[in-house]
């Protein structure tokens, strides 16, 4: 991993991705803190990794398929009254 | 007898030989309620359930729900601002299963907001305070439904744990919390903080409620795609077992232990080889490790499940977050934005695959691993900012499982020099909930958890 200092920039990038509005306060704040973790889970390049798979779930349930005609508990009931809105696609 | 210390099996004798009427129970725990939680602050939300005439195991009886549960015309908050006015259009599947069983929502539990902490007082509706000592947190993020079943606010409480939040505040309340494998039971209508890690259990004041409430609740479901095909077995059989245990110990997680609490490891480990388990060193990746890999896989699932408070949604624009929630997303952004993903998100996806062939390796070798639940007793609120890394490290002993999705159980087992609750908790390989509930049966019958859950609603008239 590559030793990373968290400038403003990046935060502002960050809360623009992210869609979030932040104050002064909160820039500086998150400036350091996020500087702080990083800095923390660097501790993972001591491990090494190299050729270990990645595992996205645990008890590595994989591939899991709906039969047709499974029944869709919250879909919209379209005997009710429901609006026709024109096709935008 | 104390109605507000019966156990679920109690109650379902006194319903059915018509001692006492469902509508009666309801009333009995929204008086207590109404008396404790002005200065608990456990419930967000208390309902007014109907009383279903169904004739399922928990017929009649009302429980307790972690309010990031989704439960039909009832308000979801997940204890954040952003969702205040949320009324769900449906149950999740933890509730509808409960619901057949005849259960009645009593109301809805404080929590971390979205479930983000571990003291409850994240929660944009003030913490929750801990029923032994108020000046105290209960723990969390489950923190509402852990003080409920402590202070008998409802016979038994539904809770989720992402890493931590079942057996910290079980632990820190002195109540039995039941974290179950990954996939074990559904997701689905959870409100989501991260996926590949959220596990719903239950809270209870006996094993045998906690196994009565897990095989309610436990199965596949369709909707819910990562949940596991694996059959359920009998939990109340399984508890009933008589297992003798090779129960594993680490150092690695005794580490920085509070003396109190270690001192009743050692306690505890004697009580069980005098009932005739054995124990067994083992040796196990630092612990610090999964700090790590945990802070980088849930924030980043925490950007993700969050973005869809887009503001169009729910009522609420994004400045509705507060602060914990952002800190959250901003890391979770930081590392699955490009040119950072393989060497934060993928890297501590390599790491979880290290930390679960390291579990199943000494799963070879032993039943059970037995570790403190957490390495201190409950904090004076406020002072989880003192510690490093704004808390998170009292999440230690929890992470390795969680990001492993192994099952875990924290049951009491003593008190410290300040009448404060320590608890114990248990791993075991993937799927071996009866192993759980069977060791903590077995203590139960031995040692009553030293009357524990009984002292603390004594002093809850």
């Amino acid at each position: 991993m590559t030793q990373k200092q968290i400038t403003r920039d990046d935060i502002l990038h960050l809360a623009k991705l992210a869609n979030l509005q932040l104050t002064e306060a909160e820039i500086k704040k998150y400036m350091s803190q996020l500087e702080e973790t990083i800095e923390y889970v660097e501790n993972l390049s001591e491990l090494n990794t190299v050729g270990v798979p990645p595992t996205s779930h645990a008890t590595r349930v994989e591939n899991v398929y709906f039969e047709d005609g499974t029944p869709n508990q919250r879909g919209l009931d379209f005997s009710k009254e429901n609006y026709k809105v024109p096709r935008i696609l | 007898m104390n109605l507000a210390a019966a156990t679920l099996a109690e109650l379902r004798t006194l319903l059915d030989t018509k001692k006492i009427s469902s509508s009666e129970l309801v009333d009995f725990f929204r008086a207590r309620i109404e008396k404790h939680n002005p200065k608990l602050n456990v419930y967000l939300t208390v309902c007014d359930p109907e009383s279903a005439a169904g004739t399922g195991p928990l017929a009649g009886i009302p429980l307790a729900i972690k309010d990031n549960f989704c439960t039909k015309g009832i308000r979801t908050t997940a204890s954040a601002k952003l969702l205040d006015s949320f009324i769900s259009p449906y149950d999740a599947t933890v509730i509808s299963r409960l619901k057949e069983a005849g259960a009645l929502v009593q109301g809805k539990t404080n929590m971390d907001a979205w479930a983000h902490g571990s003291s409850t007082e994240t929660s944009d509706y003030g913490p929750t305070l801990n029923p032994w000592d108020t000046t105290r947190v209960p723990g969390g993020s489950s923190g509402g439904s852990a003080a409920a079943t402590a202070a008998a606010l409802a016979p038994a409480a539904i809770g989720s744990e992402t890493a931590g939040s079942i057996r910290g505040p079980a632990s820190w309340c002195g109540v039995i919390g039941v974290k179950p494998t990954y996939g074990r039971v559904s997701r689905y209508g959870v409100i989501a903080m991260g996926s590949s890690l959220d596990c719903p259990g239950p809270f209870s004041r006996t094993i045998e409620d906690s196994a009565l409430l897990l095989q309610i609740i436990a199965g596949k479901d369709p909707f819910d795609a990562t949940s596991a095909e694996e059959a359920v077995p009998d939990y109340t059989a399984e508890m009933k077992k008589k297992r003798t245990f090779t129960i594993g110990i680490a150092d690695e997680y005794l580490e920085g232990v509070q003396e109190d609490v270690r001192k009743n490891f050692d306690q505890t480990k004697k009580e069980l080889e005098k009932m005739g388990h054995t124990f067994k060193k083992i040796s196990l990746i630092p612990p610090k490790y999964s700090i790590s890999v945990y802070t980088i896989l849930q924030r980043a699932e925490v950007s993700s499940n969050l973005s869809r408070y887009d503001g169009i949604r729910y009522g609420e624009k994004r400045t509705a977050f507060t602060a914990e929630a952002k800190r959250r997303i901003m890391l979770g952004t930081y590392t699955l934005s490009h040119g950072y993903y393989d060497a934060y998100y993928k890297k501590a996806q390599q790491v979880r695959t290290l930390l679960i062939e390291d579990f199943r390796r000494v799963f070879r070798d032993v039943d059970l691993i037995m570790a403190p639940s957490g390495p201190v007793t409950a904090l004076k609120l406020g002072e989880f900012e003192k510690y490093p890394f704004f808390g998170e490290i009292m999440d230690v002993l929890y992470e390795p499982g969680a990001i492993a999705g192994l099952p875990a159980i924290s049951i009491p087992t003593g008190l410290d020099s300040n009448s404060l609750p320590i608890g114990m908790q248990f791993m075991a390989n993937y799927f071996s909930e009866g192993a759980l509930l069977d060791i903590g049966y077995q203590y139960e019958q031995e040692t009553g958890f030293h009357g524990i859950s009984k002292q603390l609603i004594d002093r809850y008239a």
